[in-house]
Parts: C-alpha cells; structure tokens; sequence
C-alpha cells in the first residue's frame, strides 16, 4: 500500500478532531492497534469515574461539606478535559503507528495525576476545617 | 461464527483480543453506571429534562456492551486473516458520548453552584 502523508487541515479542527488514522500509512501490528485501543478505553473510564466522583460531590456532599461545590466542579472540569482529549491522542497515536513514527508526547498524565493530587488535597484541607 | 468455525490452534498470544474486548466493556458497564449517576443528579436537581441525556447515555453503554460482545467473536475473522482490526467508528462513538456527558455534567453543576452564589 502506498504510503501517503496526512493533507493539511484547518488547525482547529485538526486540534479538535484529527483525520481518520486508516488514511495514511500501513497497517501495524494488529497488537500495537489494540493496545492503542484498549489505553483510549482507559482514558475515557478515566473521564466517567471522574464525572461520578464529581457529579456525587456535588449532590452529596453538597449539605455536609462546606465547598464540596467546588471539588465538584473541578472534577468535572477535569473529566471534561480528558474525555475531549481522549479520541484525539488515540487518533494521533495510531497515525504515527501507521507512518512508523515515534508515539506524539501527551501533557494528559501530568494534568491528570497534579490535577487529582490538587483535588484530593483540598478535599482533605476542607475535611480538616470542617472537623475544628 | 459457527461452532465448526471456532480456533482450534492458539493464534493470539497474550489474548490481546479478549483484553481489548473485555475493556469495551468494563468502559461500556461504566458509561452505563455515570448515565445513572447524571439521570439522578439532573433529576434531583432543577433540571429534570436533561436526565434524557444521562437515560441516553445508559442506553448508548448498553448498545457498546452488546456491540463489544458480539464484536468479539465476530473479529476471530480477520485477525486470522490478518486483516485490519481498527475501528474508529466506536471509538468516536464512545469519545463523543462521552464528551457530551461529561459536558453536559459540568455545565449543570457550574449553574447550580452559580444559582445558589445568587441567592
């Protein structure tokens, strides 16, 4: 198959939502494709878990915990922002598979892992001023 | 698949197939699970109507579950074949509904919160 190289598209949407990867390149290994999948998967579990972790701050805790509301939100903002990040980096991923590239680097783990550090420490600071 | 049809000789080493597939569906039991959790927020709070989109979204995680359990067998094909296994159709599927959720989930949080700075 004839390899050909991704045709310009308007940035935006490039950014937003990348070409289909099946366009260009090769076929790779089909364990290399799978994997690809099975991480986009744990991502977007990743996003859901957040959203209920955030949806059950807010409904729950909304009475118990004074600025529960805005743990909620963060993690919902959180959530949001992997989830739409998520079809992206599997696209770009699977596209360089195919062009025998190296894997695009991501900025999502560190995001995710200060994000969630950030979230659980104001959970416990709140915990500790409602406790006094 | 027929039962004629099944493998006889071991083809996928480290079952790569049936990890990906049980990974559809641990995502699409949770899709389904955050569906509920957003149909009851939404209920509960000022705004019954957009509980359609959490009921919508239980649906769509139902849809994926039994897609990815059919999908499974129905994929012994080409992999012994060594045809193409991609399929971004579900994948942007899944990506979409998601994002729609989690969206969705932010912005009546944020009004709510927004409401109750109000008043």
């Amino acid at each position: 198959m004839e390899r050909r190289r991704p045709q310009p598209a308007s940035v935006v949407r490039r950014r937003l939502v990348p070409e289909d990867p099946r366009r260009v390149g090769d076929e790779p290994d089909y364990r290399f494709t799978l994997a690809n999948e099975r991480t986009f998967l744990a991502w977007i579990r990743t996003a859901l878990a957040l959203a209920a972790g955030g949806l059950g701050a807010v409904s729950l805790l909304r009475d118990e915990l004074a600025g529960a509301e805005a743990l909620g939100i963060a993690l919902l903002a959180l959530s949001f922002l992997t989830a739409a990040s998520a079809y992206r980096r599997w696209a770009l991923a699977e596209t360089s598979m195919r062009l025998r590239r190296p894997l695009p680097p991501s900025r999502l783990p560190a995001l995710m892992a200060v994000g969630t550090a950030l979230v659980a420490l104001a959970a416990a600071t709140l915990f500790v001023v409602d406790q006094l | 698949m027929s039962r004629r049809d099944r493998p006889t000789e071991r083809f996928d080493v480290g079952l790569q197939h049936e990890r990906t597939a049980l990974a559809w569906e641990r995502t699409a039991i949770s899709t389904m699970v955050a569906g509920v959790f957003l149909a009851r927020y939404a209920a509960e709070a000022s705004h019954p109507g957009w509980a359609v989109i959490g009921l919508l979204q239980v649906a769509g995680g139902g849809a994926v579950l039994v897609w990815a359990g059919w999908h499974y067998d129905e994929l012994h094909g080409p992999l012994r074949r060594g045809a193409p296994v991609v399929h971004p159709s579900a994948a942007r599927f899944v990506g979409l509904s998601t994002v729609l959720f989690s969206g969705v989930a932010f912005a009546l949080a944020l009004a709510d919160v927004l409401a109750d700075l109000g008043t």
